[in-house]
């Protein structure tokens, strides 16, 4: 009795927290409340429509050991889950002494059902969530995928990665043997799972699709084999679509054999973008005070900068001429007197200079980082006048587009801000989020202090870009409208050095009625050939005009 | 004139204390230990099934909320499933293909109202 006595008491009381703990393990289950990732959606007319959605997918699966009847369930798995089944059902079903093998992947809730109701001992199934892209490629590049491991890889996925994920909640309970909740004991836990972000893309669908068809349709006809366009509004900065080719399906980005394809180069890609930055450099003039569009200068065809001659692209419009023309023509000449007279008027000082890279780098924020909530954004690079590159001959080339790197997105953000009165919006691609109750709550733009440019000088530039796409490229125009805009060529490197014969076309300009509405900018290249901005003026002229009929824009007149 | 005390009440007042029945009964059944001990283990029987019938009334309501846990799931898991499909069915290429859009005929003149 004493040794009775005496072995209850160390249990009890000796041992009371090692097998209170023992028992806890057995009767206390801790479960993952996985939170929903969140979806992602595109604009349509002002509303929000999904373009990201997540579906409940099952894996099943079998217990080798537990199976009583493999043929059934063999029949019954490629019988239901068809194309979703693996090969060799018949061996993996009977594959002892493996206690789990996979039978098919992604099978849809109804599918899993019905082979639930089959009740076939030794199968199983798993829930998983797998994203839903309905509009397959539409805006895959600014989208990106989400890896195996439930990770956003690349575009928004990516980018907004932290607030799409959302937060697992947690279930501490006591549970039966089937792992029910029970309310029994005093230590459960209950901490609900916080879903992820709904996001809102500012991208608008239906633009988007037209951008990608107008891209695709000119490329083929030009030979383009790359190529990439922006929309954006110049009064929010807000894009409102943004198309790469090549791209990809999302939902089947394991299949994607060129990685490049995943790259959003809008943002990810810098270049020398040719002569559309003739518009900053003018803008920056008329800003200083140092042109009007009447101004003259005398052009022969070359200019002197220290010890290299600049040529044009366009010979023989020698002798007086205005800067208008200059821009119209597209004169490199042009625009390295413009760099002389923010100096001395004869030579490209380090006045000058830091004129231009305040303009160009501070003021435009051309090489550097807008801050877009996609994934793999790249600086680019303008260089500085305190650098030894910095000197007179690269910011001759500066002047008319070369010798500098910034995206296709910094140079379209700041073309918003010459367009729009001097005002610098931050670009963004989300227009805000879808709320729990189902309500959309918008985000406001962002505008940064300080501005670019006075409404003035910006009047006179647009109208100098007007003019400039009147003279040679609106005959596709819809009439009644302001549309204007500028070419670029630029050459690329080849083994190190520049050539004529592989040259990146671009076109930059805006559009609309009584203020701009949109700004494009368009770039296309093929390797090997020489494609010119006026190569891709077409895709700028087919996009501007379903822009003007889908934002109901009114002519003038 | 002069008062005497009566002989009962000199006789009760000599013995009684303060709180102290002064009236005895002695009941008629006598329980002994072991009734005592039945009764007692009875009592404890009694809380026992009490707090086992509460018990087991809180598990069924959990199997119960696990029922409704679950129905509200597979909705759930419906509501998504038709929105896939719905998204599906309107997404821009869907709606192109379908037979109403390629009976459709662009505009051949847009007026613009004033």
């Amino acid at each position: 009795m004493a040794l009775f006595v005496a072995r209850l008491f160390y249990m009890q009381i000796i041992q009371h927290d090692r097998y209170v703990a023992a028992a806890e393990q057995e009767q206390v289950k801790s479960l993952v409340v996985k939170a929903d990732r969140g979806e992602i959606y595109a604009l349509d007319n002002g509303k929000p429509v999904k373009l990201v959605l997540n579906e409940n997918v099952y894996t099943v699966f079998a217990d080798p050991i537990e199976v009583k009847d493999p043929e059934a369930i063999t029949k019954a798995v490629k019988e239901i889950a068809g194309g979703t089944a693996v090969k060799d059902i018949e061996k993996l079903v009977v594959d002892k002494p493996s206690r789990y093998k996979i039978l098919a992947k992604n099978v849809s809730r109804n599918q899993a059902k019905l082979l639930r109701e089959k009740q076939l001992a030794g199968l199983g199934f798993q829930k998983t969530t797998r994203r839903i892209h309905p509009e397959g490629k539409l805006a895959s590049q600014v989208l990106g995928f989400v890896n195996a491991e439930g990770v956003g890889q690349y575009g928004i996925e990516e980018g907004l990665d932290d607030q799409l994920t959302g937060t697992d909640g947690m279930l501490k309970s006591v549970t039966d043997v089937r792992n029910v909740p029970l309310t029994v004991g005093n230590n459960n836990v209950r901490v609900p799972a916080k879903d992820g972000k709904n996001v809102v893309l500012s991208i608008d669908r239906n633009i988007q699709a037209y951008t990608e068809k107008a891209l695709y349709d000119e490329m083929k006809k030009i030979g383009a084999t790359k190529g990439s366009v922006i929309v954006m509004d110049p009064q929010s900065g807000k894009v409102l679509s943004m198309a790469n080719l090549p791209d990809y399906n999302p939902e089947k980005y394991t299949t994607v054999m060129n990685g490049a394809a995943f790259n959003n180069s809008v943002i990810t890609a810098p270049y020398e973008p040719g002569s559309v930055i003739k518009t900053f450099t003018v803008a920056t003039a008329l800003d200083k005070g140092v042109i009007t569009p009447t101004s003259k200068f005398n052009n022969s065809d070359t200019i002197s900068v220290e010890d290299i001659v600049i040529k044009n692209a366009n010979l023989g419009i020698t002798g007086d001429i205005t800067m208008q023309a200059a821009l119209s023509w597209s004169l490199n000449t042009g625009m390295v007197t413009i760099a002389q007279r923010l100096g001395d008027g004869k030579n490209i000082t380090y006045d000058a200079r830091k004129t231009m890279y305040t303009y160009l780098h501070d003021k435009f924020k051309l090489g550097e980082k807008t801050g877009i909530e996609l994934a793999g954004e790249q600086a680019g690079n303008i260089i500085s006048p305190d650098t030894v590159q910095g000197n007179a001959v690269r910011y001759s080339n500066m002047s008319f587009g070369q010798g500098m790197n910034p995206t296709m997105l910094q140079v379209a953000s700041g073309f918003s801000s010459i367009v729009n009165g001097g005002r610098y919006y931050k670009p963004t691609v989300v227009a805000g989020e879808v709320t729990s109750d189902g309500s959309f709550k918008k985000t406001n733009s962002t505008l940064l202090d300080g501005g670019t440019i006075s409404q003035e000088s910006s009047d006179t530039a647009r109208d100098m870009i007007r003019e400039a796409r009147n003279q040679f490229y609106a005959e596709g125009d819809k009439p009644g409208y302001d549309i204007g805009g500028k070419t670029g060529t630029s050459e690329t490197l080849v083994d190190d050095s520049y050539t004529e014969d592989q040259t990146v076309g671009t076109y930059l300009g805006y559009g609309g009625d009584t203020a701009p509405k949109y700004v494009i900018m368009v770039q296309a290249s093929a390797p090997g050939k020489a494609l010119g901005g006026r190569d891709v003026v077409p895709i700028f002229t087919s996009i501007s005009n379903w822009m003007i009929d889908y934002m109901k824009l009114q002519p003038k007149g | 004139m002069t008062y005497q005390r009566s002989t009962t009440y000199n006789r009760r007042s000599g013995s009684m204390r303060r709180n102290q029945n002064s009236v005895a009964y002695s009941s008629a059944v006598k329980l002994g230990p072991v009734t005592h001990t039945v009764l007692v283990a009875l009592m404890i029987t009694v809380l026992g099934l009490i707090y086992l019938t509460q018990a087991t009334k809180a598990t069924a309501y959990d199997y119960e909320a696990q029922g409704i846990d679950d129905k509200i799931a597979e909705m759930q898991s419906e509501k998504t499933d038709l929105e896939v499909e719905n998204a599906r069915l309107t997404a821009l290429e869907a709606v192109q293909d379908s037979a109403v859009a390629k009976s459709m005929e662009a505009p051949k003149e847009t007026n613009n109202l004033r």
